[in-house]
């Protein structure tokens, strides 16, 4: 096979579909050893099983008087777009600030490289004390867990803008908050949402983690707690939901990349 | 009619340059008038691209001055980029993000603007915005790209890329536009396309001289191709560190400069290339600015002044 032949835009649909065939008929298969096994075994649910689970994370609880999966929803969601708007905000204009202006670059490098290689996940001890246990500690902790990777991007990406470029934008009249707005940043922002995009996920993390830790609410904490009395019909449901939702940011970041930079070969 | 000799565009007056203890440019003097197309050739490494620099002012000289002659101004004295000097480079001449025409009305848009106008007036700003989107359209059609105003940098060729950036030059009307070897990496075909268009506007100049109106565009065009200089500019400018620098008392050579200054002839698009028209000055050009001997007193040919 020719490396990198391209193949029918209709091959490739058709491979990824029968991928996710094979992936589904290979847990219906566990599924079913494990029932013939011991039928009172939760860990790998059938089908039936994972519906009646579902359904229950959707019907008003009794106990707890919600849905689960709406006000864990709700929890999860405000937590995570609130650190996604902190992180990439400030990781956007530290990028910019340290590729455009070299004495922010000499200040910010150092600590920006210090802080990417601490996982926020190992310093959860430190936000509960910095922050404390509310929502401020979740949105802390994303921000801060993907602002400096994001500060380095963008970082990165101005540092490759053509001197040539930036030069003929001043013979053209340009002011220098011109040339960051109307020049260098357009000409960064695909870049910078690629960048967003792969930050989604270990943001994902980071709020799993600390909910699983300290959350009363939220994806973290129901997954945690119905791991431990083993109802991975609830489980499970839950993790597709997840991947779902990761699914979905990244479709529409990649869409809002090719409206916003349709120039950019990358984002075609 | 405009008194063109005694209107000086440009001036360069004894700039020197140097890298540590790498000398590069000595003692350069070069003044060029209103409407004038000035080809600067060289050995490479010479130095073209940093006097280019310096006189777009990204990379200011270390001895020596630049100074702009604006019609009814007073002469400025060059200390940064500025509006007055359009550039053309051989890579990176176009912004990637924009279309030509976008890339031709920017600007514009960056001189008559302000970020505030745009975000608070924006209904003048719309309005302001499709006037200089038909200003890049009619100048499209002046580099005969009027059907590229659409594309992306990326989906035009090399040539079409350098006319837009050329466009790009002209839209602000600057008093001198400097292109940095801006055909070397197109083929053949296309060079001697973009040469034609140069000749072109060369001509639009003369058009303008005859109706007693002062000529649109002065501009330095720096390549390693003699044909090329001799085609196109109506001047031609050798510089070369190839020069007697110990008969002026120097223990090494202080850096490049000019050993060539006269005129090239002047071409029609109508009446085709013919390269004999300068065989003898090329071949002049070749055996004083780009051979590294004999060395020569560094003003015997450089009298372009007493003969325009």
């Amino acid at each position: 096979m020719t490396i990198r032949r391209p193949i029918q835009p209709s091959t490739s649909l058709v491979l990824g579909i029968l991928s996710v065939l094979v992936l589904l008929g290979a847990y219906t298969g566990l599924a079913w050893r494990q029932e013939r096994q011991n039928p009172d075994d939760t860990t790998i649910p059938r089908w039936g099983q994972l519906a009646k689970g579902f359904t229950s994370t959707v019907e008003v609880n009794r106990r707890s008087n919600d849905r689960w999966l709406v006000a864990d929803s709700i929890a999860s969601a405000k937590r995570l777009f609130s650190g996604l708007f902190f992180g990439v905000l400030g990781g956007l204009l530290i990028g910019l600030a340290m590729g455009c202006l070299t004495p922010v670059e000499a200040c910010l490098s150092p600590p920006m490289s210090l802080l990417a290689k601490i996982p926020p996940t190992a310093a959860l001890a430190v936000f509960f004390v910095l922050v404390g246990t509310g929502d401020g500690m979740y949105v802390a902790m994303i921000a801060i867990g993907i602002l400096p990777a994001l500060a380095v991007g963008v970082h990165l990406a101005v540092r490759e803008f053509p001197d040539e470029l930036l030069y003929k934008a001043y013979t053209l009249g340009a002011s220098p908050l011109e040339i960051v707005w109307t020049v260098i940043f357009p000409q960064v922002l695909p870049k910078f949402i690629d960048a967003v995009r792969l930050s989604i996920g270990p943001a994902m993390v980071y709020l799993i983690a600390a909910e699983m830790v300290v959350g009363d609410v939220g994806f973290g904490y129901r997954i945690r707690l119905q791991s431990k009395l083993l109802n991975m019909s609830v489980v499970y449901p839950y993790l597709a939901v997840l991947a779902a939702f990761g699914f979905v940011m990244d479709y529409l970041l990649r869409q809002l990349q090719r409206r916003l930079c349709p120039w950019f070969e990358g984002g075609r | 009619m405009p008194d063109l000799s005694s209107h000086i565009e440009l001036e360069v007056r004894d700039l020197s340059h140097w890298f540590g203890p790498k000398k590069v440019l000595f003692e350069v003097n070069l003044k060029i008038r209103r409407g004038q197309f000035l080809s600067l050739v060289g050995p490479s490494g010479c130095g073209k691209s940093t006097l280019l620099r310096a006189i777009v002012g990204t990379h200011l000289p270390r001895a020596g001055t630049v100074t702009v002659h604006r019609p009814g101004g007073k002469p400025e004295l060059v200390i940064g980029p500025g509006r007055d000097r359009g550039i053309v480079y051989q890579r990176y001449s176009l912004f990637p993000f924009l279309t030509a025409r976008e890339n031709v009305a920017l600007g514009l848009k960056l001189d008559q603007t302000s970020l505030p106008f745009r975000w608070l007036a924006w209904p003048k700003w719309r309005r302001l915005r499709r006037e200089h989107l038909a200003q890049a359209d009619a100048m499209l059609e002046r580099v005969r790209l009027p059907d590229a105003r659409h594309l992306f940098p990326q989906e035009m060729s090399g040539g079409m890329q350098q006319r837009v950036a050329i466009a790009q030059a002209m839209i602000m009307k600057p008093e001198i536009i400097l292109l940095d070897e801006p055909f070397g990496a197109l083929d053949e075909a296309t060079r001697e396309d973009l040469q034609s268009m140069l000749i072109g506007l060369y001509q639009e100049n003369h058009h303008a001289l005859g109706r007693g109106e002062h000529p649109p565009l002065t501009l330095i065009i720096v390549t390693h191709e003699l044909n090329e200089a001799l085609y196109v500019g109506d001047r031609i400018v050798g510089l070369s560190q190839y020069w007697d620098w110990r008969a002026e008392g120097h223990s090494g050579c202080p850096g490049a400069t000019i050993l060539y200054d006269r005129e090239a002839p002047v071409f029609e698009v109508k009446n085709g290339r013919d390269f004999e028209k300068f065989t003898a000055q090329r071949e002049e050009i070749r055996e004083l600015v780009f051979e590294s001997s004999p060395l020569r007193p560094r003003h015997r040919h450089v009298n372009y002044w007493p003969n325009a």
